[in-house]
């Protein structure tokens, strides 16, 4: 009803100055000039005859527009010399646009400078979701873009880009496409065309674990940006390329540059009519990485192979496996292979949902998943130096200690009887032929002296002396930490079983000492073990990040600080014994294994490992370093559910050893004999 | 000589012998300035020019960002107005007093020339203009019909000199105004018509009818107004406003109701008007009616325009100049005889003090928005030429008074 308050006041305005010129009239009655009736019809003659009313009323005339002017005048004195700064602010607010200038991500170099992740130009068709409603308009694009209608739908209506209002529907189209829409924008309402820089993967596939893939800000990183009030912090805009996984979401802030901010005037149709201030964009630093792509490269193609190869011979249980090779002196990752693998340019432009659930699926064996990292499985064999070092240390055995293996092992009684590996027995062994034959009963007698000594957990407090069940701390997202079982955790875990079902039996300890049950390790956390095992006692923290050379200013490199991860004090002795049984493994267990070594000038020592879990084929490690006198590199592979370590690890490990020092293995002998 | 002229009234003492100091000096300066002023009002017709100088500049530099603002156009409709005035000048407002019935003709058929095909001719949701034949130029009748309705109702008014005494005449004054203010409606142009019926209410009044009655018919007025806006804002009752005038209305108590229609011209106008500061942001640097946020910026919210390039020193000057203008017509109003004369004048310096009040106002939020041009200022020829014409009508009183013998 306000409009009635108005017309009220309005009229009420009329009415006072009507009153007050009738108030002023007043006095007419008093001064009745009769000459109304018979005055002349009014003919503008020389009738001097005057009324004292007019004068009044025209005295309340003078009022009335002399108040009008009072009026105006004061409002506009109020709002041009009282108000004027928020007027100005309004009117400046008006004609200023901000718009932010895009900072250019960094990119990823190998070791060698060779490009692993860099930028290129793109134009973008990005389309408003309100637009997957309008047939009309899907359908012209359809037609533009020569795609199934059904297709640019889909992409319009797809929200794996989250917080994007903007759908993208077509990334890298052409020069004439863009004319197109953008002579024909009455046909595109809500379409766009962005250009954008896309990040780009020279390589393809190539180090894609390890690098990771991009996408459009998260709402919580958008809404993380928001409320990060601090100068410091990345603030996001949807239509960002931000890190989701890998090193680009590791070094998001290393990479991120930082928005330039350009100030415009434009007219009320929003075109820009002048430039004012402006702040330059900073562009993201480059990363240089530890990893070398030649060994990647060759690290996943013999994954790739050996896998194939495996699947070939009719083991189609075998879909994955990994691969990582760590500088020991240092901890840098030269190569982190894992399979399948995955394209990070398929994420570039944002991922359809399609290509997301095949991506993230178990069936196609969760490509995304860095298996170096993120795979966690029983380390076999592997764990047998720590066995060894653990029984050495707790006095369990001694250098001299020695024993008979008949291929069956009833160290519990005959009703708790455990098979070695070799049915047929490794008859009189010493601990450094129980490492070099992977003899397992030699290490259930160990297992049995842990389980009935005073340190019943000196084997789990070994292993995790050594990093395991811990995260190594490299600089990746989503490690996992493995796992070493104990009494307590195993009573914890199986809480549905009986008291003594859940209780830690002698089996517990023997399973763990030959690394079987319920251990669980990443390849990485072995390949830091071999690596402290080479350098007798240090563990470099394993590292991708070798120097970053910033973008802005002179462009100073700043290079990765290595850390030692830990430290093992083990005898002297114990590692003479421990290097010799592993360089034992690699030219003394098997005539063809050692073919594939005696090929290389350098020496090497590593160990088989055949993880087994009932109802699948078993999976395949095997872990060197190399050159065993002095050692720079190690070497580790896991391919899961794929055989024997000598059948399918050990084929890896040798042929990224061969891409190191230019030594392609050249022996096709095939081990037959089944060593673990 | 005014002196000599006037010193026989009874009114207007103290105005015309400060008329005649200022006259005295003029004497001496020039001698041919006593023979111009004979025949012309120069303190009405000096803050004219002033204004017409002013609104010159003003539109020329509305034109420079403005391409509808043309300043070459705005000159003819200046030399038209002129024209206009001098006929007007020559002209013996006198022969209008005994005309009433034939005014009254006259007004009726302005109001209905737009409706007439093929001259008629629409714009902005009025049927509000002609179209000249042969000269093609667009002209709105209902900005001369201003004029003669306050001819008219002077001429009706004058018969009772100054008082009127039965309700039967005073029903008829009535009465006759609401003529031209209904064939207004029509286009319709609630603004045009607002301007007629205050200024023709205003004459009524000067006539002198008893008190009792002026308020009578105001209390009417505004139950008959707000009855009317209230059905218009009830869904099945009858509409009489139209929906663009009911929502003027409302986003005058509440700008933020409609904040891309009016209530976003409205807050524009007032950012430009706010913005301008003391002295102005200067010719051609108006941000708000430059670069298209104020519309109509060189119509309607031309004052915005104005108080944005000059700032409150040109709204002063401006409101300055009006007032010189509307006083100097009151103080003629006080001097001259005739209540014919005296009611045209009363009828004149109403609509120009209501236009002003209507247009300013509009611009810096204290009126509803109404198509109400800016008297001399804004761009368009008719309302130029009409008011060039009231100009000329308040000079042909001066040269026509009655001259002492």
């Amino acid at each position: 009803m306000s409009p009635i308050v108005f017309i009220v006041t309005l009229l009420a305005i009329v009415l006072v100055a009507i009153v007050v010129l009738l108030i002023i009239n007043r006095g007419e009655a008093r001064f009745t000039f009769d000459i109304g009736g018979q005055a002349p019809r009014a003919s503008g003659g020389g009738d001097n005859s005057t009324e004292k009313g007019f004068k009044n009323r025209l005295v309340g005339l003078e009022i009335f527009s002399g108040t009008i002017i009072g009026v105006l005048f004061t409002k506009l004195w109020a709002m041009q010399l009282v108000s004027v700064d928020d007027y100005t602010k309004q009117a400046e607010l008006n004609r200023t646009r901000r718009i932010s200038t895009v900072a250019a991500r960094g990119r990823i170099l190998d070791r060698n400078g060779v490009e692993l992740v860099t930028n290129r130009p793109s134009l973008v068709v990005v389309a408003s979701s309100e637009v997957a409603d309008n047939d009309v308009v899907v359908q012209h694009l359809a037609n533009v873009l020569g795609m199934p209608p059904v297709a640019v739908r889909r992409k319009i209506q797809d929200q794996t880009e989250g917080a994007q209002s903007l759908r993208t529907v077509a990334v890298d189209v052409s020069r004439r496409v863009v004319s197109y829409i953008d002579e024909h924008q009455y046909l595109f309402e809500g379409v766009h065309i962005e250009e954008r820089a896309q990040r780009h993967y020279p390589l393809g596939t190539v180090c894609s674990h390890v690098l990771g893939y991009t996408g459009s800000p998260t709402i919580e990183q958008l809404k993380d940006s928001e409320e990060d009030e601090t100068d410091y912090g990345i603030s996001y805009e949807s239509g960002d390329t931000v890190g989701q996984a890998g090193i680009e979401y590791q070094y998001e802030s290393v990479l991120q540059g930082v928005r330039g901010e350009q100030t415009v005037y434009v007219d009320a149709d929003g075109n820009v009519l002048d430039y004012a201030t402006s702040i330059e964009a900073t562009n993201g630093s480059d990363i240089t990485l530890t990893i070398d792509s030649n060994v990647q490269r060759a690290a996943e193609e013999s994954l790739a192979g050996v896998i194939g190869r495996i699947r070939e011979k009719g083991n189609t249980e075998c879909m994955s496996g990994s691969a990582v090779c760590l500088d020991v002196t240092n901890g840098d990752v030269i190569a982190m292979a894992s399979y399948p693998t995955f394209s990070p340019n398929d994420f570039v432009g944002g991922i359809s949902n399609d290509d997301w659930e095949m991506l993230s699926s178990e069936e196609a064996g969760n490509p995304l998943m860095n298996r170096v990292i993120a795979g966690q499985y029983p380390s076999a064999s592997t764990i047998k130096p720590l066995s060894v070092f653990a029984a050495l240390n707790y006095g369990i055995a001694s250098l001299e200690s020695s024993y008979v293996c008949t291929g069956y092992w009833t160290g519990f009684g005959e009703d708790y009887g455990q098979y070695c590996w070799n049915h047929d027995g490794h008859g009189g062994v010493n601990l450094r032929e129980g490492i070099v034959y992977s003899c397992d009963a030699v290490f259930y007698e160990i297992g049995k002296g842990f389980f009935l000594s005073e340190n019943p957990e000196g084997l789990q407090e070994t292993f995790r002396r050594w990093g395991l069940g811990q995260a190594s701390g490299i600089d990746l997202p989503a490690e996992s930490i493995g796992r070493v079982p104990d009494a307590e955790w195993k009573y914890n875990y199986f809480t549905q079983a009986d008291e003594f079902a859940r209780s830690w039996q002698g089996g517990d300890t023997t399973n763990l000492v030959i690394g079987q049950g319920d251990l669980l390790v990443t390849p990485l956390q072995m390949a830091c073990v071999y690596a402290g095992i080479a350098t007798r006692g240090t563990i470099m923290r394993p590292h991708l990040l070798k120097s970053v050379s910033t973008h802005a200013g002179d462009g100073t490199i700043i290079d990765f600080k290595e850390e030692t991860l830990l430290t093992t004090e083990e005898e002297a002795s114990s590692f003479d014994l421990v290097h010799d049984g592993l360089q034992g493994v690699i030219y003394e267990e098997s005539a063809a294994q050692a073919s594939h070594f005696l090929n290389m000038k350098e020496l090497v020592a590593g160990k088989t490992g055949t993880g087994e879990r009932s109802g699948e084929e078993p999976t395949g490690w095997f872990i060197a370093f190399v050159p065993a006198d002095n050692p720079q590199y190690v070497v580790a592979s896991c391919i899961e559910q794929g055989g024997y370590g000598s059948e399918s690890a050990m084929y890896v490990v040798r042929d990224i050893m061969g891409s190191i020092y230019g030594e392609p293995d050249d022996s096709d002998a095939v081990d037959s004999s089944g060593v673990r | 000589m005014f002196s000599r002229d006037t010193t026989q009234e009874g009114i207007g003492e103290k105005a015309h012998t400060t008329f005649s100091r200022g006259s005295g000096s003029a004497k001496g300066a020039r001698m041919s300035s006593t023979g111009i002023s004979q025949v012309l009002f120069i303190p009405q017709l000096l803050p004219t020019f002033l204004l017409i100088a002013f609104g010159s500049l003003i539109i020329w530099s509305a034109s420079l960002t403005i391409p509808e603002a043309s300043f070459p156009r705005q000159l003819l409709g200046i030399a038209l107005g002129l024209i206009a005035a001098y006929v007007v000048w020559s002209y013996d407002y006198r022969t209008f007093s005994n005309l009433s019935t034939a005014l009254l003709i006259a007004d009726i058929v302005l109001m209905l020339l737009p409706k007439v095909p093929g001259i008629g001719y629409s714009a902005m949701g009025m049927t509000g203009w002609i179209r000249i034949p042969l000269i093609g130029l667009r002209f709105q009748p209902s900005e001369l019909a201003k004029l003669v309705t306050i001819l008219l109702m002077a001429s009706l008014g004058a018969e009772y000199n100054g008082r009127i005494e039965t309700l039967r005449d005073y029903l008829k004054l009535c009465g006759i105004l609401t003529v031209p203010f209904l064939f207004i409606l029509t286009q319709p142009d609630l603004g045009t018509g607002l301007i007629v019926l205050v200024s023709g209410a205003a004459i009524i009044i000067c006539s002198g009818p008893p008190r009792s009655w002026v308020l009578i018919t105001i209390g009417i007025v505004v139950l008959g107004a707000t009855l009317v806006v209230v059905t218009s804002m009830t869904p099945g009752l009858p509409h009489v406003l139209k929906q663009y005038q009911l929502n003027r209305l409302i986003v005058f108590v509440d700008p933020s109701v409609d904040p891309t229609g009016d209530g976003y011209n409205l807050q524009q106008a007032k950012i430009a008007v706010g913005s301008g500061g003391f002295l102005g942001k200067g010719i051609g640097n108006a941000t708000q009616s430059g670069s298209g946020f104020l519309p109509e910026a060189h119509t309607d919210f031309v004052f915005a325009l104005m108080a944005e390039e000059f700032g409150f020193l040109g709204s002063t000057v401006l409101l300055g100049l009006f007032a010189w203008l509307i006083f100097s017509t009151i103080s003629l109003a006080q001097r001259v005889d005739s209540p014919f004369a005296k009611l045209i004048l009363v009828g004149i310096v109403t609509m120009w003090s209501f236009q002003l009040l209507q247009n300013v106002g509009m611009c810096i939020g204290l009126m509803p928005i109404t198509g109400i041009p800016l008297p001399f200022i804004s761009f368009g020829s008719s309302s130029m030429i009409s008011q060039l014409m009231s100009v000329g009508m308040v000079q042909s009183i001066w040269r026509h008074r009655p001259k002492a013998a």
